[in-house]
C-alpha cells in the first residue's frame, strides 16, 4: 500500500468511524457535581469539592473572574439574581487557592447601584480584602473576533479576557425568550455593545460567544429558582426552593442537568441544543459523569 | 478679601449647604434621600406663594416658605444678604468684575413688571414663579450645564487615560471612586436647555458689570416679592439718609445706598454701613413706636394695575398645545392630571437632577410655552425605575407626590403601545421579546404568544410575537428604552389622561390592618 492509498483509505473510513471517534474521545464524558443542602455556604463548597476542590482551578496569584447573575433591581429571594451566599463562598474559596484578586461585576439591566445593592451580593462581598465588586466602565470593553455563525465579532469585558479563571456563577430561572436562562446565557453579561439585537438568534449567538471565551467553571445556583415569568419574576409564587448547587467544567453539561430541575429535558432548550450541535459540550445526561455531593 | 462678617459667614455656610445638598440629590444606595436641596425651595416665599396662589390650596411642604415671608416683616431682605446662594456667587464674583456704571434700562419699576405678573398668572392657575426664581436659575444652571460638564470632563480624561496606561490605571482607582461617589454625576447625561440654563446664569453674573448686585436689586422677583414685605416692617437703618458730613455709605452699600435715602427694599441687611461707619452712627433698629411706613420711591397704581393685567395675559395666552407633542408628554410618577402639576411644580429641576435612569428631561415647548422646564420622561433615553421613588422625595412642592414603592408601582405614567411596522417579530418575522423580558411588573404586562409564519426565506418559522396587557401596564418606559431598533422603536409609551391606579396585584391581597 502506497502512502497515497493509505490516505485515502483513512480519509475513506474517517466518514464512518466520525461518530464513534467522538463516542471515544468522550468516553470519560464530563463530571457534573450536584450538591444539596439547606446550608447554601456549605453546599456550594461540597459542590466544588467533588469536582477536585478548587485549587484545581485556581492557582496561587491568579486572578479571577466570578461572574454571578445581579441583572435585575431583586431581593434575593425572588431568585432573579444570584445567591449572595453562594457568591460568598465561591469567592472566599478563590481566595483560600491564593488567588491573587477576585472581581465580581456584571453588566446589569436595572440600574447597576440598585442591583448591585439589592441582590445582596455588594453587601455580601464587603470588607473582603483582594475582592472587587465594580462597576462596568464601558472603555474596558474590547472588540473580539469570533467568526460564528451568528455573531462575526462582538465586544467582551476586558477585565473578564484578561482574567486567568473566569467562574461563570448564574442562577437557574426561566427565560421568556430562550425558556430558561443558565450558563451559557449568563455570558451575556460581559458582552457590551446592543445585547438586544442578539435575541434575533439567540441560540447561535450565545455559541458563538461561548466557543470563544470559556467559562473555566460554571457553578449553577439552584439554592432557589424563578420557574415563570422570568428573567426578573416579581412574585414569590414563581419561585421554588430547591437548595441545590450545580457545578461543571463543561457549561453545556451543568445547563444541561439544571434543565432537568424545571421538569424539561436538556433538548427542550434551543440554546443548549445548539451549544451541544455544535461541540461546545456534552448535552446527554447519560453520557454525564453526575456526582451527588 | 474681605472683612470676615457674620453676614458673609452666613453666606458661605449656606452656600456649602447649598452645594453639598445639590451632591446629595443622588441615589447612594438608600431608598429614602436624607438629605435634599428642597429644603431651599420649600423655605422660599416666592415659590411658596406663587404655588398655594395656583394651587388655591394651603400645602403644608412650603410653610417654611409662608414663614419666611412672614419674618421678612422684621429683618426685611436678610435672605438676599445671609442666605441667597445666588446671591453669595455674586457677591464672590463682584470683586473680578469691572463696573461700568448702572444700566438706566434696568432701573425703575423693571422688578415689578416681572415679580407681578408671575403673581397675578399664579391667580390664573399658571405657576411660572419658578422660571425667574433665583434659586431656581441657579439649580438648573447647576443640573443641566455645570453638573454634567464636570463630569465629562472628569470621566473624560479617566477614559483616555485607560487608552495611554491601560489596566495600570486600577492604582488610581481609589482616589477616582471617591470623585465618582461624591462629587460626579452617575451617569453621563445631556439635557435639553442646557444651554438656556446656563445662558440665563452668565447673564446674571454679566450684569454684575452695571453694578453691584444688579440682579438682585432691578430683576429677582423673590427679592422684590421680600422687599414690598419688609416696607411694611419695623425694622429701619438710622440714620435713613446720607449723612451730610461723610457720605461713607454710599461706597460701602451693595444695593440701595446710591441715591440720598436708603431704599429700604433693597436693602440686603449685610451690616456694611453699620460695621464700617467712622463716626458708629450708623445702625439698625426696630421702631414699634409712632411707626411710619418706610419712605421710598414705590411703583405707581399703573404698574400694579398692568402688572396684574400682563399676568392674566401671560396665563392666557400660552395655553396652545400641540396634540402630537402631548401624544407623548409623560410625567413623572404619581403625577395623575397635567392640570394639577403644571399649578405645583416649580420647575426647580431637582428630579431630573435625581433621576437615577436620567428618564427625566425638562421640556422645553412640548408642553405648551407655559410649561417650559417642567420634567418629563423620555423612555428612549431612561426609564422609571421599578422600585424607585426618589423623584417624590425631593419635590419641594408635592407636585410629584412622596409614594411608598408599592404604591407608586402601580401609578400609571402612560401605557405601551406596539408598532407592528417596526417591531421585529412582526415586521422582521424573527425572535426579538427583550420588551418582555424587561417588563418589571411580576405578572408581566408584555406578554407573547408563539405563532407559526412563513418566514420572509420561504421557511416555516415560530416567532414570538409580544402584546401588551393595558391592565398591568404602567408604562415605566423601560420596554421602549429596551427596544433594540435603532430610531423609532417598536413599543413607545403613550400619555394617558385617565391615569387611575393599577388595581393591587391579585397575588398579594392587601393586608388587614389592625387597630
Amino acid at each position: 500500500m502506497d502512502r497515497r492509498r493509505f490516505i485515502k483509505v483513512v480519509g475513506f473510513c474517517s466518514l464512518f468511524v466520525h461518530g464513534w471517534l467522538r463516542e471515544l474521545l468522550a468516553a470519560q464524558g464530563p463530571m457534573v457535581s450536584v450538591a444539596q443542602g439547606a446550608n447554601h455556604a456549605e453546599t456550594t463548597r461540597r459542590a466544588i469539592a467533588a469536582l477536585g476542590g478548587m485549587q484545581r482551578f485556581v492557582k496561587p496569584g491568579q486572578t479571577v473572574v466570578v461572574k454571578p447573575n445581579i441583572g435585575w433591581d431583586r431581593a434575593p429571594e425572588y431568585a432573579a439574581t444570584s445567591n449572595p451566599i453562594v457568591v460568598r463562598t465561591v469567592v472566599e474559596e478563590c481566595l483560600k487557592s491564593g488567588a491573587k484578586k477576585v472581581k465580581v461585576f456584571d453588566r446589569t439591566c436595572n440600574d447597576p447601584r440598585r442591583c448591585y445593592r439589592n441582590s445582596g451580593i455588594e453587601a455580601a462581598l464587603k470588607g473582603m480584602p483582594n475582592v472587587e465588586v465594580k462597576h462596568l466602565e464601558e472603555e474596558r470593553y474590547r472588540k473580539v473576533f469570533l467568526n460564528g455563525r451568528a455573531l462575526k465579532e462582538c465586544e467582551l469585558y476586558g477585565e473578564a479576557l484578561s482574567a486567568d479563571v473566569y467562574i461563570n456563577l448564574p442562577v437557574a430561572k426561566h427565560h421568556s425568550l430562550s425558556g430558561l436562562t443558565l450558563g451559557m446565557k449568563n455570558v451575556m453579561g460581559i458582552m457590551g455593545g446592543n445585547r438586544g439585537s442578539i435575541h434575533k438568534h439567540i441560540n447561535q449567538a450565545l455559541a458563538d460567544v461561548n466557543a470563544v471565551f470559556k467559562s473555566h467553571l460554571t457553578i449553577i445556583d439552584a439554592t432557589r429558582i424563578l420557574t415563570a415569568h422570568g428573567p426578573q419574576g416579581g412574585s414569590l409564587a414563581d419561585v421554588r426552593v430547591l437548595n441545590k448547587i450545580i457545578a461543571s467544567t463543561d457549561i453545556v453539561a451543568a445547563d444541561a442537568y439544571a434543565t432537568t430541575l424545571f421538569g424539561l429535558k436538556p433538548s427542550d432548550i434551543a440554546v443548549t441544543r445548539t451549544a451541544y450541535r455544535r461541540g461546545l459540550g456534552e448535552m446527554n445526561l447519560e453520557k454525564m459523569r453526575i456526582v451527588h455531593a | 478679601m474681605k472683612k470676615i462678617t457674620s453676614a458673609r459667614v452666613s453666606q458661605l455656610f449656606f452656600l456649602a449647604l447649598f452645594l453639598v445638598s445639590f451632591l446629595m440629590t443622588e441615589y447612594r444606595g438608600s431608598d429614602r434621600i436624607a438629605a435634599a436641596v428642597n429644603g431651599f425651595f420649600r423655605a422660599n416665599p416666592l415659590t411658596a406663594a406663587s404655588t398655594m396662589l395656583a394651587a388655591r390650596e394651603y400645602v403644608p411642604l412650603l410653610l417654611p416658605g409662608l414663614l419666611m415671608l412672614v419674618l421678612a416683616l422684621f429683618p426685611g431682605r436678610f435672605f438676599c444678604g445671609w442666605i441667597c446662594p445666588l446671591g453669595t456667587i455674586l457677591d464672590l464674583a463682584t470683586g473680578k468684575i469691572r463696573k461700568v456704571g448702572p444700566l438706566r434700562a434696568l432701573q425703575g419699576n423693571l422688578k415689578y413688571w416681572l415679580l407681578l405678573p408671575l403673581l397675578a398668572a399664579a391667580l390664573f392657575q399658571v405657576n411660572l414663579a419658578g422660571v425667574l426664581d433665583p434659586i431656581a436659575l441657579l439649580l438648573r444652571a447647576l443640573t443641566f450645564f455645570f453638573h454634567p460638564l464636570l463630569g465629562e470632563t472628569v470621566r473624560g480624561g479617566w477614559k483616555s487615560l485607560y487608552g495611554m496606561i491601560g489596566d495600570r490605571r486600577d492604582l488610581l482607582d481609589p482616589g477616582y471612586h471617591l470623585l465618582r461617589d461624591y462629587l460626579l454625576p452617575f451617569r453621563e447625561t445631556l439635557y435639553p436647555l442646557a444651554f438656556l440654563s446656563a445662558l440665563l446664569f452668565f447673564l446674571i453674573l454679566f450684569l454684575e458689570r452695571y453694578e453691584r448686585r444688579s440682579w438682585c436689586r432691578r430683576l429677582c422677583p423673590l427679592g422684590t416679592l421680600l422687599g414690598l414685605v419688609s416696607r411694611l416692617g419695623p425694622l429701619r437703618r438710622v440714620p435713613a439718609k446720607l449723612c451730610p458730613d461723610c457720605r461713607g455709605c454710599r461706597e460701602l452699600c451693595p444695593t440701595s445706598f446710591d441715591q440720598e435715602l436708603l431704599q429700604t427694599e433693597e436693602c440686603i441687611l449685610c451690616m456694611e454701613c453699620a460695621s464700617n461707619c467712622p463716626s458708629k452712627r450708623a445702625r439698625f433698629s426696630f421702631r414699634f413706636r409712632n411707626y411710619r411706613l418706610s419712605q421710598g420711591a414705590m411703583m405707581e397704581r399703573r404698574v400694579l394695575l398692568g402688572g396684574l393685567l400682563s399676568g392674566f395675559v401671560v396665563a392666557r395666552t400660552f395655553r396652545f398645545r400641540d396634540p402630537e407633542q402631548q401624544a407623548l408628554l409623560l410625567r413623572p410618577p404619581g403625577v395623575r392630571s397635567e392640570k394639577e402639576f403644571l399649578k405645583k411644580c416649580v420647575r426647580c429641576g431637582e428630579c431630573m437632577k435625581l433621576c437615577l435612569r436620567s428618564a427625566l428631561y425638562p421640556a422645553f415647548l412640548q408642553a405648551g410655552v407655559e410649561g417650559i422646564y417642567t420634567p418629563m420622561l423620555m423612555p428612549r433615553l431612561g426609564y422609571c425605575e421599578y422600585n424607585c421613588t426618589l423623584c417624590g422625595q425631593v419635590c419641594p412642592t408635592g407636585a410629584i407626590p412622596d409614594l411608598a414603592a408599592s404604591a407608586k408601582q402601580r401609578e400609571v405614567i402612560g401605557k405601551a403601545v406596539l408598532d407592528k411596522n417596526h417591531c421585529i417579530p412582526f415586521a422582521k418575522r424573527t425572535d426579538c421579546i427583550v420588551c418582555e423580558e424587561h417588563c418589571p411588573i411580576p405578572q408581566k404586562a408584555i406578554r407573547s404568544e408563539t405563532v407559526e409564519l412563513i418566514g420572509f426565506d420561504g421557511s416555516r418559522v415560530r416567532v414570538k410575537q409580544p402584546y401588551v396587557v393595558d391592565e398591568l401596564c404602567n408604562g415605566c418606559g423601560i420596554c421602549e428604552n429596551v427596544c433594540p431598533l435603532e430610531g423609532k422603536g417598536g413599543i413607545r409609551i403613550c400619555a394617558l389622561k385617565d391615569r387611575t391606579p393599577l388595581r393591587e396585584p391579585s397575588d398579594t391581597p392587601p393586608v388587614a390592618t389592625i387597630t
